[in-house]
């Protein structure tokens, strides 16, 4: 924002020190956390528990997190949570922009009650419908060993798919994608049918390389609120521990080890679990932010 | 045209089919449900019709779901109004700053850090011994308090936790409606006389209303559905988290203890819908008021 700007912007006037204070300060006290973690992952029992509380640990123990991943299978974990969130993100993406590619660029009849439909969407809770998606994951007939009646085995439930499946699909998605494409140009479509090209090859060729930045931003946006997502892995993981995502591995980090004697080991755990997501938010926090404030303002 | 019309249905097919299996037939099943006695080892069609016996139960035998309600509510109307307020007051601040990117970053920490993992580290922090919460009190003479283990203290300090990690997702919609005002309107409103307090009241605040609504709807919604913080913060196992006495339970999670682990499904269907229209009806009437608060007259 360009200086100019700053004076018209409302608010009693404070100085630009007074500003400055309350804002490092409020910085101090998100980062204070994260912080503490990353040393204390570093420390010895005895130096977490210390009275009065030690910050630097006096020699950095980097063997805590050797431990860690020796009792916790985080390498598995990681895995899993990289396939789901990044299958899920594929899906979304295809999806989302086939229905949004439909929602703004043809003319049909009931365009716009599919669309409120779609928006409406986001407003149900999701917990109404895990019971009844954790019973269908499981009786889906001539998977995991089921008969054609569903009956016998586990269907989906020990496979990724049922992990996937539920959220293959977001309504969010569908709303960025149609923004965007709603600003490309009619005149390009146009010219793509004279040349003779199918409605297919016009998503292909024309729309998905013109929405782009749009494509990352559904993507990266998609691939971290699902990584972070813990109430569905948990249901699926209580049948199939196999199957456990990262945000699930974290919650068992507490029953390999005992938090009253090994918490240094519990914090070493939860700071290799924060790091990749973090990494990945700091090289795409462009596209991240961005899906955040379009829907803000759209919403 | 009619070639065009069939395109469009094609691409929105794969939606519309997910939708149909995923929303509409699970959203109607759990209705079923909470209509039955059912324990998800018979099939659905052969549990027992028990009529309005399982919302008769939790409204009138269930001094937990009660609880969990009420819960539920004062960490919904704390929460939300607190943080959103915060990451105005914030966002204005940030507004006056040239060089922002530092704390925005801080800001967003937390929104993409794992909630499990943000709870699990703000335990650590609210240990009443050596934690760093009452460290710092007891450093500025104020006594220990015993957080989360005290019933009149625990939900309270999930508050805090959560409200502390609910300002990014907040700061970045409303920073993004701040920069969308035009700067002529600020212009208008200085040679109009205005000041301070006057312009964010007539200028600011009516023009960052669809991005207030937006954090409103979406983060009441969210706030409904809490659920990893209490995980994380209230149990190292599952089945004791809500605790101490219930003073952490909420709707989500007894509704997952009730139905994963006293496979009471028509019990916890019933909860599903009574928490689905509680959430329904909030966001219409937030919907509502913002519209007659002049919404549409702006956008």
């Amino acid at each position: 924002m360009s200086p100019v700007r700053i004076s018209h912007l409302a608010l009693p006037r404070l100085s630009q020190a007074a500003i400055t204070v309350v804002l490092v300060v409020a910085a101090a006290t998100m980062l204070l956390p994260f912080v503490w973690l990353a040393l204390s992952a570093l420390k010895t029992r005895a130096e977490l528990v210390a009275v009065p509380p030690v910050w630097i640990p006096e020699v950095p123990q980097y063997q805590n997190f050797a431990l860690v991943v020796r009792q916790v299978p985080l390498f598995r974990y990681y895995l899993n949570s990289f396939i789901v969130a990044g299958g899920i993100s594929l899906s979304v993406l295809i999806t989302s922009s086939m229905a949004g590619f439909a929602l703004a660029k043809y003319q049909f009849p009931g365009r716009d009650l599919v669309f409120r439909g779609i928006l409406a969407t986001m407003m149900l809770p999701s917990f109404i419908f895990i019971i009844p998606v954790y019973y269908m994951m499981k009786h889906v007939p001539f998977a995991g060993g089921n008969d054609w009646a569903g009956v016998g085995g586990t269907g989906f439930l020990h496979s990724r798919l049922s992990l996937i499946l539920p959220f293959a699909v977001s309504a969010w998605g569908i709303f960025l994608m149609r923004q965007f494409m709603l600003g490309i140009p009619d005149s390009l479509i146009d010219a793509a049918r004279i040349d003779g090209a199918s409605e297919m090859r016009i998503l292909l060729g024309i729309m998905m390389p013109s929405v782009k930045p749009a494509l990352a931003t559904v993507g990266i946006f998609t691939f971290i609120s699902q990584w972070n997502n813990l109430f569905w892995p948990l249901v699926v993981a209580t049948s199939a521990p196999e199957l456990a995502t990262l945000t699930v591995g974290l919650k068992f980090l507490e029953t390999s080890f005992d938090p009253n004697r090994n918490a240094h080991l519990i914090l070493a755990g939860l700071t290799l679990g924060i790091l990749p997501v973090m990494i990945l938010f700091a090289s795409l926090q462009r596209y991240y932010v961005k899906g955040i404030s379009m829907t803000g303002i759209k919403g | 045209m009619k070639s065009r019309t069939r395109a469009a249905w094609l691409f929105l097919s794969p939606t519309l089919l997910f939708y149909a299996v995923f929303l509409i037939f699970p959203v109607l099943s759990s209705l079923y449900l909470s209509f039955h006695e059912w324990n998800m080892l018979t099939p659905p069609l052969q549990a027992p019709n028990v009529g309005l016996a399982n919302y008769r139960y939790i409204f009138s035998e269930d001094p937990v779901f009660k609880k969990a309600l009420l819960n539920t509510f004062i960490y919904v109307v704390v929460t939300v109004p607190v943080s959103i307020t915060l990451s105005v007051l914030l966002a204005l601040m940030l507004s006056r700053k040239r060089r922002t990117g530092f704390y925005r970053l801080a800001f967003f920490l937390p929104t993409i850090t794992p909630q499990i993992a943000v709870g699990m580290v703000w335990r650590y922090l609210y240990r009443p011994n050596y934690g760093l919460i009452n460290t710092g009190l007891n450093a500025v003479g104020i006594s220990s308090i015993n957080w989360l283990n005290d019933p009149s203290t625990a939900l309270l300090s999930i508050m805090i936790t959560a409200v502390w990690a609910m300002i990014g997702t907040n700061l970045l919609v409303v920073d993004a409606g701040l920069k969308d005002i035009p700067d002529e309107y600020y212009e208008a409103a200085s040679i109009d006389g205005a000041h301070g307090w006057q312009r964010f009241w007539h200028v600011t605040f009516p023009l960052l209303k669809p991005s207030l609504l937006f954090v409103f709807v979406t983060g009441t919604i969210a706030a409904w559905q809490v659920f990893d913080f209490i995980v994380a913060m209230t149990a190292p196992t599952l089945g004791k988290a809500g605790g101490p006495v219930n003073s952490t339970m909420t709707m989500v999670l007894y509704m997952y203890q009730t139905a994963f682990e006293y496979l009471k499904m028509g019990r916890a269907s019933a909860m599903a819908y009574v928490l689905f229209i509680i959430v329904m009806v909030i966001s219409l009437v937030q919907l509502r008021l913002f519209r007659r608060g002049g919404i549409e007259s702006y956008y």
